[in-house]
């Protein structure tokens, strides 16, 4: 559309897109200042609650939406059963913060001490590892039984190959671990609903614990993958891959085994973020992988499919809008989801290369 | 050699191993031994149980052995007679190791006591004792060990004796060659041709078809009814995926506008308007092919995987709009819709069997629009959009009104089959529209062959005739059918009746085809 | 003097900081046989594609016919009377070879959807009459027989030729062909040429060709332009060309006499 005006070319698609566009963000202004300055709006400590809410979650996309976007920059795939790679992450955590529970370090002053509560930081940092390792491992078999066969395949293959996976990987994990919610047993540490109180006005806001620690893990996770692709020869390799996989091969790249890493890197992300949704979430089950899989597709895509700083900004708005938008739009909160497809259609509308513009090679249509 | 037929036994060998370890933890190995044991073995009323399960756990074992040595065996053909013994009992040495092991300290952990079903719900007291033979951990351990080293070798060597005598590739050609000298290819398609062979099979088919639901009972009446309107639903987005190669993963969306405003015009509640249910199916088709449109215009010219993702968006906004509290005095939100208008004929009201017959006709009808509108400008506009848009475009088809007329017609389609299956099923909810039902009709599509017709109908029994043959499996339908989709896409992505437009050649007026040798000599 | 088939003027075309043509001017007269010829990198391809519509030129008019064709969709520009074929083969490879000509007359038939469905006289006979006009085609360019093949187990040269008569079924006026020589022996490319020649004359199209073989080039065309970065820096007849100082100096570097056949 953008292309269009800069062509002049007043189609009528072009006018009615306009039109709507016009009409829809005054309506959508209207209610925004209606939920901020009317009467039934919201105190200052609920936005607030709700803006700290969104970033922690915004955090979490990020994470998981990276892995859409390095995949899609380098395979042109959607790779649909990402969401359960994230999922399995989430699982593994569990197991191994249950393994720490049940392990008995009793001491002088407190008989029923575990490990867990013993040595907390030990006992997450190995949770998140075992996490991340483990959903990396799927990530890499993922890719080597369900795509690299069909590396060379139109692109309508792989994809239905990837809505398999994912098929079989959500009902593998219901079938061995049954479909009920479970819990996180976090240390008392990092309790779940615990945190610092901040005052606004006279209400408070809790500033929980694990949303922090979600926050900063979140942001240090995305410096670091920065790094690894500005930085190192890594990074370099899978740009060149992604940038055009025949010439990387006749310098030398081990394509595969790039790819490879690229979908391990993915996983990694993805499994902590399973392990973060844990921590601060409580609740799980098999099917926790599809719905932040989709809108962190969602969010890789309104940053620019292909763009890691993109994917990086998209995962947070989308968090943002999703936490802010039905208070913002004084919609129900049931419909929180519908967010999340309604802001990827008018992305992909108006602005489909997104927000920071694609960053893919010319290996396209 | 020697090594890399290790490595490949080795590799072999976890990936079953792993895999049985896995179907043991979701209980599948009772269920599957139960299964395959039952077919080969047939065992007596009152047998002893023990045995029975011992025997088709044996059976199990002994098969999944035989095909990881048949595995095994095809990664490397030309390997000599030494590599493939040696190889197969590796392979299962291994599998015994792992999965044996694996039994063992189940096994263990069973007899200390501990109970993992907090974890793995499907590890139950009763699978684990199955999975041990009855007997104690170290026993079973030995026996899957034995078991598996030998179905492994057997079926390494069954392998490489089949590919001595040219494999099992030749047979097939021997076979088919043998059957085409009898039946010579030209005569059958003079007679395919033949007026009176044509009307003949048609009357044959038309009785058939008319006497099956009066025979079948209503348990079958059911099902096959669920596979004719998947038929339908097929149909349709064959045309939008199958001719014009536009990836809809949101088809469940016009599905449910045709269903639901059938069932609102049709139904007491909750707005008792009552119209009749002729009309309203065609006001279904209508309603369907607006919102087609409505969802059609703005995005129909993004790139394949976008606008697989918008259009999925679209389906889950429509189901989760339809059960919101926002809808609900529209819709009747989560309760869904009873009392759905019944269609009848003669004042009559539709029976169960009336209603086969009618969803058969619509069939054939589906089946010959779609076959008309595929040998056409129309289609072969289509085709060439899916084959390549630029150059299609650049040929002159006017890409963006044939895309939108593929998507319109295949909404069309997904609004009558909502409309038949509001009207015959009688309540309708939300989750009769979840994304499941847009992957089911995509893989129907896919798997049965993409633009081919024959394929669609092969795709709704297989995928969703078959399921109800296999009840006692139900638990495990989605994994099968999660694998059944990657396995079809690495095997044979053209799918299982492939479109196949020389299958028989298009009348061409006078001329007969000539190699291209022959003619330029 | 009849309007010229294309009259180019002033094009230019950018791509992000690269400026692929330059300025380039082109007039092509009704009934000859033009090529564009030029090192590699020249901004052919990208001329060529501005004329058939696959790009918008961000400087510059194009008329055909004296009609402005920039940025009209490629479906209109191909109703105009304007087809092409593409330098790596761009069939519908999984049609037959009959389908894909009858593709190519979609512009000039006109059978809607429900008529499809219907199949009433009108529908039947234009389906009749498509078929006799494709095959007709194929004989024309050297395939009969070869209706039912699929496009994608045709050998190269019959691919090449298959393409050329999808292009001419839209009964163009102006025919644009991408390096229609490209990968072919001697013997197949005398053939080509012959083939080329002969489609001028007697289907009375003005032809536009992208060649890098200068025998062919000298051979059939009229006129012949030289683009070298963008810009365009020679025109005339073959003759004029070959002893164009620029000309040679832009393929073989400075200090060179004559290019020899």
């Amino acid at each position: 559309m953008i292309h269009d005006l800069k062509t002049r070319k007043l189609s009528p698609e072009l006018i009615v897109r306009i039109v709507v566009g016009v009409i829809l963000s005054i309506y959508l202004g209207w209610r925004i200042y209606l939920s901020i300055f009317g009467d039934q709006a919201y105190g200052p400590d609920t936005w607030l609650r709700f803006l700290i809410t969104g970033l922690v979650i915004g955090g979490i996309y990020a994470l998981i939406a990276i892995g859409y976007t390095l995949v899609y920059g380098i395979l042109f795939m959607i790779n649909f059963a990402h969401g359960e790679v994230m999922m399995l992450g989430a699982f593994v955590g569990f197991f191994v913060l249950e393994a720490f529970a049940a392990l008995p370090t009793p001491t002088e002053g407190n008989p029923e001490l575990t490990f867990l509560n013993a040595y907390p930081v030990i006992a997450l940092i190995l949770v998140f590892i075992a996490g991340a390792a483990i959903s990396a491992l799927m990530g890499y078999a993922l890719e080597k039984i369900a795509y690299r066969p069909l590396r060379n395949a139109p692109r309508l293959i792989p994809l239905i190959s990837a809505i398999g996976a994912s098929i079989f990987l959500q009902n593998a994990a219901q079938l061995l671990f049954g479909p009920q919610r479970r819990q996180y047993l976090n240390p008392d540490l990092l309790a779940r609903g615990s945190g610092w109180m901040i005052q606004v006005g006279e209400k408070s806001v809790m500033l929980t614990y694990t949303g922090v620690f979600s926050f900063v893990l979140s942001i240090l996770l995305m410096v670091g993958l920065f790094f690894l692709v500005k930085k190192t020869r890594l990074g370099k390799s899978m740009r060149a891959v992604a940038e055009n996989k025949h010439a990387a091969a006749l310098m030398g790249i081990d394509v595969n085994a790039v790819i490879s890493k690229t979908f391990i890197i993915s996983g990694l992300l993805a499994g902590s973020a399973g392990v973060m949704w844990g921590i601060h979430n409580g609740l799980f089950n098999h099917y926790v992988g599809f719905l932040p899989g989709i809108k962190a597709f969602t969010a890789a895509v309104l940053g620019g499919i292909g763009n890691i700083p993109g994917a990086m900004m998209g995962g947070m708005l989308l968090g943002l809008f999703e936490s802010l938008g039905p208070a913002l739009l004084g919609i129900d909160f049931q419909l929180k989801d519908v967010i999340a497809f309604t802001v990827l259609i008018l992305v992909l509308v108006f602005r489909p290369s997104g927000l920071l513009g694609e960053a893919l090679s010319e290996e396209k249509v | 050699m020697m090594k890399t037929s290790l490595k490949s036994a080795t590799r072999t060998g976890m990936i079953f191993g792993l895999v049985f370890i896995f179907l043991t933890l979701i209980g599948f190995i009772v269920v599957g031994a139960n299964m395959f044991g039952g077919l080969f073995v047939k065992s007596a009323e009152n047998q002893n149980s023990v045995r029975v399960d011992a025997v088709n756990l044996l059976v199990f074992i002994s098969l999944f052995g035989l095909l990881s040595g048949v595995v095994f065996q095809k990664r490397q053909p030309d390997a000599k007679w030494m590599h493939v013994v040696l190889g197969g009992l590796f392979t299962g040495l291994v599998i015994g190791l792992i999965a044996g092991g694996a039994v063992f300290l189940i096994g263990i952990l069973h007899v200390k006591g501990i109970d993992l079903r907090n974890y793995l719900p499907n590890l139950g007291p009763d699978t684990i004792k199955f999975a041990l033979f009855h007997s104690t951990p170290l026993s079973a351990a030995q026996t899957y060990l034995i078991f598996f080293i030998i179905f492994s070798l057997a079926g390494a060597l069954l392998i490489k004796v089949i590919s001595l005598g040219d494999g099992l590739k030749s047979v097939f050609d021997q076979v088919k060659a043998r059957a085409a000298e009898q039946v010579d290819s030209q005569q059958l398609r003079d007679l395919m041709k033949n007026k009176f062979f044509l009307v003949g099979v048609g009357l044959l088919v038309a009785v058939l078809l008319y006497f099956l639901p009066l025979m079948w009972g209503s348990y079958w009446n059911y099902i096959m009814g669920t596979v004719a309107i998947y038929i339908l639903l097929g149909l349709g987005l064959n045309i939008i995926v199958g001719y014009s190669g536009q990836l809809v993963l949101g088809y469940v969306a016009f599905f449910a506008t045709g269903a639901y405003t059938f069932a609102l015009l049709t139904a007491p509640y909750p707005h008792a308007i009552g119209l009749n249910p002729w009309l309203a199916a065609l006001l279904s088709v209508v309603v369907s092919v607006l919102t087609g449109l409505l969802i059609g215009l703005p995005i129909l010219n993004l790139r394949g995987d976008y606008l697989a993702i918008v259009t999925l968006g679209f389906g889950e906004i429509v189901r989760i709009l339809v059960r919101s509290d926002l809808m609900t005095p529209f819709t009747n939100g989560p309760n869904g819709i009873t009392n759905v208008g019944q269609p009848s004929w003669l004042g009559d009201v539709f029976s169960d069997v009336n209603y086969m017959h009618f969803l058969m006709l619509i069939v054939l009808l589906g089946l010959f629009v779609a076959k008309r509108l595929k040998d056409s400008r129309t289609g072969r506009a289509w085709i060439a959009i899916r084959e390549d848009q630029t150059v299609a475009q650049a040929t002159g088809v006017n890409t963006f009104q044939y895309k939108i007329l593929a998507l319109l017609i295949g909404a069309a389609f997904a609004g009558l089959s909502g409309a038949l299956f509001a009207s015959r099923n009688q309540f309708i909810g939300p989750e009769d529209f979840t994304l499941m039902v847009s992957i089911n009709v995509l893989c129907i599509v896919i798997v049965g062959g993409m633009g081919s017709l024959p394929g669609v109908v092969a795709g709704a029994f297989v995928l969703k005739g078959l399921p109800e043959l296999l009840r006692e499996l139900s638990d495990y339908r989605l994994l099968a059918f999660g694998a059944l989709l990657v396995v079809m896409m690495i095997v044979r992505p053209n799918g299982l009746l492939p479109d196949r437009t020389t299958w028989f050649s298009r009348p061409v007026p006078g001329k007969d085809q000539k190699n291209y040798d022959e003619v330029n000599q | 003097m009849k309007e010229p088939v294309i009259q180019a003027v002033n094009v230019s075309k950018h791509f992000g900081g690269l400026t692929a043509i330059n300025h380039v001017d082109l007039t092509i007269q009704e009934g000859s046989i033009s090529s564009i010829i030029g090192p590699n990198g020249a901004g052919k391809t990208t001329l060529f594609n501005c004329v058939s519509g696959f790009y918008i030129p961000d400087d510059g008019e194009i008329c055909f016919y004296g009609q402005m064709i920039m940025g009209l969709p490629t479906h209109k520009i191909c109703k105009k009377g304007i087809a092409r074929t593409y330098q790596n083969i761009r069939l519908f490879k999984e049609m037959t070879a009959l389908e894909n000509i009858l593709v190519g007359q979609h512009p000039c038939l006109n059978s809607k959807w429900v008529e499809s469905i219907l199949h009433n006289r009108r529908f039947v006979n234009e389906e009749k009459q498509a078929v006799l006009h494709a095959q007709e085609l194929l004989s024309f360019v050297g395939l009969p027989g070869l209706e039912n093949t699929p496009a994608l187990n045709l050998p190269y040269g019959a691919q090449r030729r298959l393409e050329i008569a999808r292009a001419l079924a839209s009964r163009p006026t102006l025919l644009l062909l991408d390096e229609p020589t490209a990968g072919m022996n001697t013997q197949e490319t005398a053939e080509m040429t012959a083939f080329i020649k002969n489609l001028r004359d007697s289907r009375e199209i003005t032809i536009l060709l992208i060649e890098h073989d200068m025998r062919v080039v000298m051979d059939i065309s009229d006129q012949v332009t030289v683009l070298d970065n963008g810009k365009k820096i020679a025109e005339g007849k073959p003759e004029d060309i070959q002893s164009d100082q620029r000309v040679i100096e832009a393929y073989l570097g400075p200090g060179y006499q004559k290019i020899t056949n």
